[in-house]
């Protein structure tokens, strides 16, 4: 057997080659999944450790203002439900997520609060897009649910922002109400539909957008229900919005964004992005929404840091389930 | 000198100013003096210099656009200018690389209208050298934003190839920009948009819808206005 040198140098040359390539690309993997992997796991600890101010009054029988408690306990409804979901989580935190979901579901009395809710206020929509959370992770109520049908039959559907009827055709997707909408009108109402100048935004807009992509992917379940033009506009456009609400340390506008980036069909996970978030996280699991000092006060704390630690939850968990499954 | 170098540093700026606002006039067909009665007519000459220097290629805009003709005054003012403020040789600095590269478009723009037959001096280095890597698109296009003297048509050259080569970073530069409402940058990367649409090439913004904005939003310095003035006509000649 001869040997020919000029072979062996150019298949190692070529060897090294694509070894040096994927090292790249597996280091900036692995610093991704770091930073997802920490900024999810220590922000749920944190929204389990104080979800007790969370809570509602001892004895309250009315929810008071919508978005006092009511709604944020929807919101960690919905991150539970979405570690549950993607099933990416360490067994502790799967654990912490199935209690969170539990005290929720518990605060909500097992959804009679949403019941008796939808039950006064027959056109709100609000009862079926908190109970969509929990229906996410097999939970339900029979009597809510008959009245949910019965409003999707009716279908007087009240003038809400576009984006929020998207929230309200995936609640009713989710929990399996109602027909089937018209996806594509839904989708090109919203602002992101219209694929404006991606100058053309604000603060809210951002919002807005991040929303719109959030409900369309069921929250990056179904990234390919992204029509691609809109995937196209948002991986072009996306690194300059994380990058400007970056500069002004608008943290929770981030933290959705980088969601974004983890529901399109090609996922956009810039390490050097998820690094400036993570390292902004406080040592036990706070994410601050903004640049803005943070109270020494553990309910105004929570009251002021609930929803960036919710958006961090799982932004760091769709961000890790891509990352591991494609 | 408690006084003197901010003096003439305002002066500088207002006398170069008073140039570009000329250099627009001439872009919108107005009457302009020539470039040699502006000099003669100023009293300090090393002043008018330093502000030739300063709008450097630009003042060749409405040639390059519009068709006027050149005044061989004109050349020797430019050469006059390099005297009185002698070119960057070895460029070290990224400030001092931004200098060579704007004279260089300063030197070819003439030689294009003064004698075409002739050859280019050489650009002063490499586009990488002084644009960085399109990867970091923030710094790459405010480098590019600085090189905007470069965007005239039939100027060409490596950094007119590069920038040429990279429509989604410029893109995203002129929207950083503009959401950071950075408007010196916004219209001096709008040029840039505008010379991309005249060669037709592909981008994914709208260089009309662009320079309308800004037109109503950036504001109206003698500067920003030249910058505005190009980008229209780059844009009407497309």
């Amino acid at each position: 057997m001869t040997t020919d040198p000029h072979a062996t140098t150019n298949h190692r040359a070529t060897t090294d080659f694509h070894a040096t390539t994927d090292s790249h690309a597996t280091a900036a993997h692995h610093t991704t999944t770091h930073h997802a992997h920490r900024l999810a796991t220590a922000a749920l600890d944190w929204l389990h450790t104080h979800r007790h101010l969370g809570a509602f009054p001892p004895g309250a029988t009315e929810i008071g203002d919508p978005d006092r408690v009511y709604k944020p306990l929807g919101e960690t409804a919905l991150a539970a439900s979405l570690v549950l979901r993607e099933g990416v989580a360490g067994p502790a935190s799967l654990a912490r997520a199935r209690e969170l979901l539990d005290f929720t579901w518990s605060e909500f009395r097992a959804g009679d609060l949403l019941y008796e809710r939808q039950l006064r206020h027959w056109l709100l929509t609000d009862p079926l897009e908190t109970y969509a959370h929990f229906a996410r992770a097999g939970l339900r109520h029979d009597r809510l649910h008959a009245l949910l049908e019965h409003s999707a039959a009716v279908g007087s559907a009240t003038e809400v922002l576009p984006n929020r009827a998207l929230a309200v055709a995936n609640a009713r997707r989710t929990t399996g109400i109602g027909a089937a909408p018209d996806w594509t009108a839904l989708t090109r109402a919203t602002w992101l539909g219209g694929t404006p100048e991606p100058w053309a935004i604000d603060w809210t807009t951002g919002y807005s957008l991040t929303h719109t992509v959030f409900h369309l992917t069921d929250w990056g379940a179904r990234p390919h229900d992204l029509p691609p033009d809109l995937a196209d506009y948002l991986t072009a456009w996306l690194p300059v919005w994380i990058d400007v609400w970056t500069e002004v340390a608008q943290w929770d506008l981030v933290g959705e964004l980088l969601i974004v980036g983890a529901c399109l069909p090609e996922p956009h996970l810039d390490p050097a992005e998820w690094q400036v978030l993570a390292s902004v996280q406080h040592d036990d699991g706070l994410v601050p929404r903004d640049g803005d000092p943070v109270s020494d006060d553990p309910a105004t704390r929570f009251a002021d840091h609930q929803h960036p630690a919710v958006v961090a939850v799982i932004a760091g968990t769709l961000a890790l389930s891509r990352l591991l499954t494609g | 000198m408690t006084t003197g170098g901010r003096v003439a540093e305002t002066s500088l700026a207002g006398a170069a100013d008073v140039l570009a606002g000329q250099v627009v006039d001439a872009l919108r067909g107005r009457e302009r003096p020539g470039l040699v009665a502006h000099v003669d007519a100023c009293g300090d000459r090393t002043l008018v210099l330093g502000a030739v220097r300063l709008v450097g290629s630009d003042l060749f805009a409405p040639h390059l656009l519009t068709g006027h003709l050149l005044d061989p005054g004109d050349v020797e003012v430019v050469s006059d200018s390099f005297a009185c403020f002698p070119v960057v040789r070895a460029p070290a600095s990224h400030e001092q690389h931004v200098t060579a590269w704007r004279d260089w478009a300063t030197a070819t723009a003439l030689l294009r209208l003064a004698d075409p037959g002739e050859a280019d001096p050489g650009p002063p280095g490499d586009a990488d050298t002084v644009l960085g890597d399109p990867v970091e698109w923030q710094t790459w296009s405010v480098h590019v934003a600085q090189l905007a003297p470069l965007a005239l048509p039939g100027l060409g050259g490596p950094v007119v190839d590069a920038v040429f080569g990279q429509p989604l970073a410029l893109a995203r530069g002129v929207t950083r920009s503009l959401l950071r409402r950075d408007h010196a940058t916004s219209v001096r990367l709008a040029r840039w948009t505008a010379l991309l649409h005249h060669d037709r090439i592909d981008q994914p913004l709208d260089p009309h819808l662009l320079a309308e904005h800004l037109r109503l939003y950036a504001g109206t310095s003698a500067r920003t206005a030249l910058d505005l003035a190009i980008t229209r006509r780059l844009l009407e000649a497309a």
